[in-house]
């Protein structure tokens, strides 16, 4: 009967020896994990417990189904390759150790005979396959067709640390083999042919005879003991940690709503200064990045200028954790244009497969530069004008309400009359003169659809998103507090706007200060539900083929994506998707706040690229926008890539007031 | 060395500015207030100062919406101390503030005193030259930029044209600021919000307010638009005829 001779060639003071490695080992691998652990823990404290069931789910499809990761063909399958080959041997190995250190010694009887035992020896054999075509995939992918993204780390050493991983896989796996083959060679066994890559190693050895073969299976088996403890050792020490960081990390993930940003560390000045002002989830984000460059390829900074790189922020950050000589984290580690080169678009934290939440550090950074006053001209006249008239404009808040005259009816003031649609206009539709004859149209189509709507007037203040994205609480919260008490004292069923901006603060910051819930609709949304219930028909098809940008705000952070695209389809235009759309749309650049600083030299502008994306849809006359900043980023983007007689820059209200 | 910077609020240009029925003064109903700019700079030049050099840094001003704030935000900045004047300001002009802020600034005895160099309304001449009158000390005007060296200080004044002069002046002095070193640092407003609880206001109650030398407003009018002008056309001899008949016409010759 078949059955696995465990030590088989092995001297008794090998074995003894193996173990007493083993012991070592175990020994050296809990310490530097708790190295790891203890350093997590210098970091502020951060409630991420709750949804246990959640957060199992997500071990599931995102660890052991590695589903981000196999978002990408290339390194994704090369990534499932490695991982479950690897989980598989490795579970087989403990397997066999149970087999004979528990139940063969203490029990007198083994698992791992007769069919158990031959279908445990194919398994292994083949998933060893897996092993070496992923690690196949990834030298290829490191050393030979080099993209970009694996290229120049800010840490010079980390290109060491990454072939070291692959180096000992590999050498893991074909050693785990030879010694097999070897074995194979040696005792002829007639279940060989249930391992068919080590009987096919086998009968290469044949040849050399009995004691040279032995002689050679106790020295390759000795040096696959020391790799495989070798490894083990190190896991702690270099990248293969990620075994260990990437699955706590996606364990611990935030399951609260993106759009609503942690409020500030006030200790110690606002936001963060030291590494040691991180919460423990962000240290162990920076201990979670395998540098696999995603967030790079997907980043509209690094895009347009190069300035930032997400992957490369986490990879100073991590090695700032254990730096001997501390440098200054800011200034020295990260630059402040690094910092205000991030759009919050949040494209980085959809695609990392680790979960990391960049954008929260980047924003947890700038809150330090606001705090030491650190800004360019521009955003501090911004932030000043938002303080003082509520506008980024620096226009009297009287004026706020000066594109509703000579609309007839006049637009009904919510502060007065009770409304069922309370309209937070925003800062760009109100007071940007280029827009508000959109923001006129989208309320005649309101008045023209019946609705009983209403705005703040002068009482509107800027909503604050960008705001505090920028790092300035202090304000954001002044902000949010005027806009909360006027709104208290405003009679309405439900918010609207057309900003993706105001939405997102509207919808998911301001209930959290404690001013009641009342459900926030952006226009997209609200005419999508007016067509479902018929009170929205149209007259005419409007047949053009059209585009559709997905405004960051609207789509990655508060996942509306359908609504829009239905009342496009609705005024019976055709949507062509651009390759990047959805959670894969391309950031304008004017998020975050960008919109209120200078502009740094760029190689191409994110709106710039976009508009070429669009332009290479063929037959597409118009792209569609669903967000007043948009309306103003793509304008002047169409201009300069010299575009205008191509492609039109349209609302979303635009196609519906021309189908009414 | 120690600092005494008096600032003053004036109406904010982005309201729209309407007179009032007296016709000699702006309507109050809807005017708003904000910080002289060029005080602003005063105030971060003076900071500049104390963070160079150490120092103490007293900011003045006279009541007005608006001016806690200010001053909490100069103390955020790094002011040491913040005193307002109060009582009724609306009808001071730069006579009778100056003549306030020189009884307070007497009793601090500063080194050095910085206030904005213009403001748009000053109607009766700018507030550092009548401070420096009513306090008997040396006035520079134009300053964008201060080196202190024992018991003076090296004044970069602005001229016309780019020119700059060095001027020496012995303290105490008052300096009119054009433009500080750097622009006025943005302080957040946790940081205003924080030094609310510690910082405090010294109140000084106004005595009678004197606007004596001051000036009368007898009218107070928008801008009117003028008569459009003749051009005179033709050689340069029928040109200069033509003016020399009208500047008969006009009484002039």
């Amino acid at each position: 009967m078949p059955i696995r001779e465990t030590f088989w060639n092995i001297p008794h003071w090998a074995e003894i020896a193996q173990y007493i490695a083993a012991l070592l080992t175990a020994i050296l691998f809990i310490a530097g994990i708790t190295r790891r652990v203890l350093r997590w823990r210098r970091g502020r404290p951060e409630k991420r417990s709750g949804h246990f069931w959640s957060r199992i789910g997500s071990l599931v499809t995102q660890v052991l189904g590695q589903k981000r990761t196999l978002d990408e063909k290339f390194p994704g399958i090369m990534h499932f390759s490695i991982f479950w080959g690897m989980l598989v041997l490795a579970a087989g190995t403990a397997l066999a150790t149970i087999d004979w250190d528990v139940t063969h010694l203490f029990f007198g009887f083994q698992i791992l005979k007769g069919s158990v035992y031959v279908v445990f020896e194919l398994m292994l054999d083949l998933l060893g396959l897996l092993v070496v075509l992923g690690l196949g995939m990834a030298i290829y992918r490191r050393y030979i067709s080099r993209p970009a993204r694996l290229q120049n780390f800010p840490v010079k050493k980390l290109a060491g640390d990454d072939t070291y991983v692959l180096v000992m896989l590999a050498f893991i796996t074909l050693s785990g083999y030879l010694t097999e083959g070897l074995r194979l060679a040696v005792m002829r066994p007639d279940w060989a042919a249930w391992s068919p890559i080590g009987n096919a190693i086998a009968s290469l050895f044949l040849s050399l005879g009995d004691p040279t073969n032995q002689t050679l299976h106790l020295v390759i088996w000795g040096l696959h003991i020391v790799t495989a403890f070798g490894v083990l050792i190190s896991l702690p020490f270099t990248k293969l940690f990620h075994i260990f960081s990437v699955p706590l990390n996606i364990y611990f993930r935030s399951l609260e709503p993106a759009g609503a940003l942690r409020a500030a560390n006030m200790d110690g000045g606002m936001g963060v200064k030291e590494w040691t002002q991180f919460t423990w989830k962000q240290l162990l984000d920076f201990e979670a990045c395998t540098r696999c460059g995603r967030c790079q390829d997907v980043c509209p900074a690094y895009a347009s200028a190069q300035v930032l790189s997400p992957r490369n922020m986490m990879v100073k950050l991590d090695d700032h954790l254990w730096e001997k000589k501390p440098r200054a984290l800011h200034g020295e580690v990260v630059l402040a244009d690094e910092l205000w080169a991030c759009t919050t678009c949040r494209a980085c934290v959809q695609v990392c497969p680790a979960f990391i939440d960049h954008v929260t550090t980047f924003v947890d950074l700038r809150r330090h530069l606001v705090d030491q006053g650190k800004m360019d001209q521009m955003l501090q006249d911004a932030l000043s004008n938002l303080g003082r008239y509520g506008n980024s404009f620096g226009q009297s808040d009287r004026m706020r309400a000066k594109w509703t005259m000579g609309l007839q009816p006049p637009v009904k003031d919510a502060r007065r009359e009770e409304v069922e649609y309370l309209w937070f206009v925003g800062d760009y539709a109100s007071y940007n003169a280029t827009l508000t004859d959109v923001t006129r149209k989208t309320a005649e189509v309101f008045q023209k659809l019946g609705l009983n709507f209403g705005i703040l007037y002068e009482s509107e203040r800027n909503s604050g998103n960008d705001v505090r994205r920028v790092g300035e609480e202090g304000l954001f919260e002044m902000l949010a507090d005027k806009n909360s008490q006027v709104l208290s004292r405003c009679k309405f069923q439900t918010l609207i706007t057309t900003d993706p901006h105001s939405y997102n603060t509207l919808k998911n910051e301001y209930p959290a200060n404690g001013n009641g819930r009342y459900p926030v609709l952006h226009y997209s949304e609200l005419l999508d539900q007016l067509i479902a219930a018929g009170k929205l028909k149209f007259s005419k098809k409007l047949g053009y083929k059209v585009t559709y940008h997905d405004p960051c705000y609207l789509g990655r952070y508060n996942g509306v994506y359908d609504a829009p695209r239905r009342v496009i389809e609705a005024t019976g235009c055709e949507l062509v998707e651009m390759p990047r759309h959805r959670e894969r749309g391309f950031c304008c650049g004017a998020g975050g706040g960008r919109i209120w600083m200078e502009e740094k030299e760029v190689k191409e502008r994110p709106s710039e690229s976009r508009i070429r994306e669009a332009v290479g849809l063929e037959g597409v006359q118009m792209f569609v926008v669903a967000c007043p900043k948009d309306l103003t980023m793509f304008r002047d983007a169409v201009k300069t890539t010299g575009n205008e007689q191509r492609l039109e820059v349209k609302d979303l209200i635009d196609l519906v007031a021309e189908a009414l | 060395m120690k600092i005494a910077v008096p600032i003053k609020f004036v109406p904010d240009l982005v309201e729209e500015l309407t007179i009032d029925p007296s016709g000699t003064a702006l309507d109050t109903t809807w005017l708003r207030l904000i910080i002289n700019e060029l005080d602003d700079h005063a105030v971060e030049q003076a900071v500049l100062l104390k963070e160079r050099g150490g120092g103490d840094v007293t900011v003045l001003a006279a009541e007005a919406d608006g001016v806690d704030d200010f001053l909490f935000t100069a103390a955020a900045k790094g002011a040491d101390r913040l005193i307002k004047l109060t009582g009724d300001f609306s009808t001071a002009d730069n006579h009778a503030l100056g003549r306030a802020f020189a009884d307070v600034i007497k009793e601090l005895q500063p080194d050095l005193i910085l206030t904005g160099v213009q403001a748009h309304n000053d109607l009766d001449g700018s507030i550092g030259p009548l401070l420096a009158e009513y306090l008997g000390l040396p006035y520079v005007g134009y300053v964008a930029g201060i080196t202190p060296g024992g018991d003076k200080v090296i004044a970069r004044k602005e001229y016309a044209g780019g020119l700059v002069a060095e001027v020496e002046v012995k303290l105490p002095a008052v300096l009119g600021i054009q433009a500080a070193e750097q622009p006025p640092r943005y302080v957040a407003y946790s940081k205003i919000r924080q030094i609310m609880g510690t910082a405090k206001i010294e109140e000084r109650p106004l005595g009678a307010l004197e606007s004596g030398g001051g000036v009368m407003i007898e009218r107070m009018f928008q801008p009117e638009a003028a008569e459009r002008a003749t051009m005179l056309e033709g050689s340069p001899e029928d040109v200069a005829d033509k003016l020399v008949g009208l500047f008969k016409e006009l009484g002039t010759l």
